[in-house]
């Protein structure tokens, strides 16, 4: 049976990993070799590299540093996502170490060269990252690149044809972020800072699986969100930067949904102390 | 006296992440080449095929660097090959995706859409038929897939199979094995140890 996946997130800004707070404040973190080095030992099912600088300053795919993991041995798969432009830029990426691309201004620059990317890469391989808010009765998706005059992030409703190219087949999955949330604790039963479950409520496209982003840190909003059928996978960032064995402990407190257990190293997880939350923000730094 | 290091060429032909794999090989004691040339590649103690992408495209890309033919000689030969991913469907008759293209044609069967979904993506179990020793200890375990066509292949050369849901599922061929040929539908470099120790397996059992 096909498990569901739990996701670390690797948020990069000009070359080091941060933590991100709401698409607006980042915190430095360290080298993301050593961040994803961490996460491939403690078994995490998916590594997520999101480089958020790249589109913005429209330099391209960070090849240099998909190069530099892949020749660590990373034996964890691994989903790139950050200045792809171009079928050559995702074809690059994957040649440069990438399982799979996610792709967000692409989406909204040109859908017609995203729906082609599943051409030379299959569809399997390509995600789109959609960061999203529950608003006025509809989902507005973020433009991140964007400010309105007041200084404001933009964001607007889905466009027609990025739901024909979402709806065609030429994805594989959607990355619903809240980026409202992103970076936030994350408290148990949909207290303010958790992921707002309205986004998967009001999704517009039931056969499309989903991976929920932005404010899940906690085990029980974690389960409640992965306990839905559409929801294949759920990605965690800040929160497994701030202790050692964040990955199995969440693991070991998701007992019962249909995960891969709990490893390090390849290993069993067998320090099974059931964790109800992690420690609060900035904890352990 | 030290036993002589098994070397491995990986098939350089364009598709696909070759530097995850060369790691891997390398991470498991095996010198390990990534090559087009054929006399570099036929000298390997194991020649491995990766690949991701589309499989026209990738059958267009071997035919392109002459590589068609002489891995069809190198299997009649007896060199062990390794298939993994699209290079395990690489090697079956044909394949209907984006219209029907021929194989390498190197262990009977035809890949097809993947019945009942799209896609199959993520960690699954493996269950191994029959006893197969190269496969037979990885009985079980959780391995990482990407795919939305599979291999059907015939009876006696399916050795593994995986199900989407559950028990009742159509069974989705993920191991074949002809002879010195064996195609990995997973990526054994992307399945942490589980995945390392198949790949040690497989390698050390065409080999003996």
């Amino acid at each position: 049976m096909i498990k569901k996946r739990l996701v670390g997130v690797i948020t990069v800004k000009q070359g080091w990993a941060v933590q991100s707070f709401g698409f607006q404040r980042h915190l430095p973190l360290g080298r993301p070799e050593v961040v994803a080095e961490n996460l491939d030992r403690w078994g995490v099912d998916e590594i997520l590299l999101q480089c958020i600088d790249r589109s913005r300053q429209g330099l391209g795919p960070d090849l240099a540093l998909l190069d530099r993991l892949s020749r660590q041995g990373l034996g964890t798969p691994l989903m790139y996502q950050g200045g792809i432009r171009s079928v050559d830029d995702a074809v690059a990426a994957v040649q440069a170490g990438a399982e799979r691309i996610a792709i967000d201004s692409l989406l909204r620059d040109d859908p017609a060269t995203a729906a082609a990317l599943a051409g030379p890469l299959g569809a399997q391989a390509v995600v789109a990252a959609l960061p999203l808010a529950w608003q006025d009765g509809e989902l507005q998706w973020l433009d991140h690149r964007h400010r309105n005059a007041a200084g404001d992030l933009v964001a607007t409703p889905l466009p027609a044809e990025v739901l024909a190219v979402l709806r065609s087949g030429a994805i594989s999955e959607a990355l619903l972020i809240d980026w409202r949330h992103e970076g936030g604790q994350g408290g148990q039963g949909g207290t303010p800072g958790s992921f707002d479950e309205a986004l998967l409520d009001h999704w517009p496209l039931p056969g499309l699986p989903l991976i929920a982003f932005g404010g899940l840190a906690d085990p029980l909003r974690l389960r409640q969100v992965l306990q839905r059928p559409a929801v294949v996978a759920a990605g965690v960032g800040n929160a497994l930067s701030w202790r050692e064995h964040a990955v199995q402990q969440l693991k070991t407190a998701l007992l019962g949904l249909p995960l891969r257990q709990p490893v390090y190293a390849g290993a069993p997880y067998s320090g099974s102390r059931f964790v109800t939350a992690l420690p609060a923000r900035g904890a352990h730094r | 006296m030290t036993p002589r290091r098994v070397t491995a060429a990986l098939v350089d032909y364009g598709a696909g992440n070759l530097a995850s794999v060369a790691r891997a090989l390398t991470g498991l004691g095996y010198r390990c080449r990534s090559s087009r040339d054929p006399e570099t590649l036929a000298r390997a103690d194991v020649l491995v095929l990766p690949g991701v992408g589309a499989f026209p495209a990738a059958m267009a890309a071997l035919h392109a660097h002459h590589l068609v033919d002489f891995l069809g000689e190198r299997a009649r030969a007896g060199q062990p090959i390794v298939g993994i991913c699209l290079g395990m469907q690489l090697l079956a008759d044909s394949s209907t995706e984006h219209g029907l293209t021929a194989g390498l044609g190197l262990v009977p069967g035809m890949v097809r859409p993947l019945p009942r979904s799209r896609w199959h993506i993520g960690w699954n179990n493996m269950d191994v038929l029959g006893d197969d020793p190269l496969l037979r200890p990885s009985d079980g375990q959780a391995l990482y897939f990407n795919h939305a066509y599979a291999f059907s292949a015939p009876g006696p050369y399916t050795v593994a199979v995986s199900r989407l849901d559950d028990a009742l599922d159509e069974p989705i061929t993920v191991a074949v094995h002809r002879h010195n040929i064996v195609g990995l539908q997973f990526h054994p470099e992307k399945s942490q140890a589980a995945g390392q120790q198949l790949l040690h397996n497989v390698i050390e059992g065409l080999l003996q």
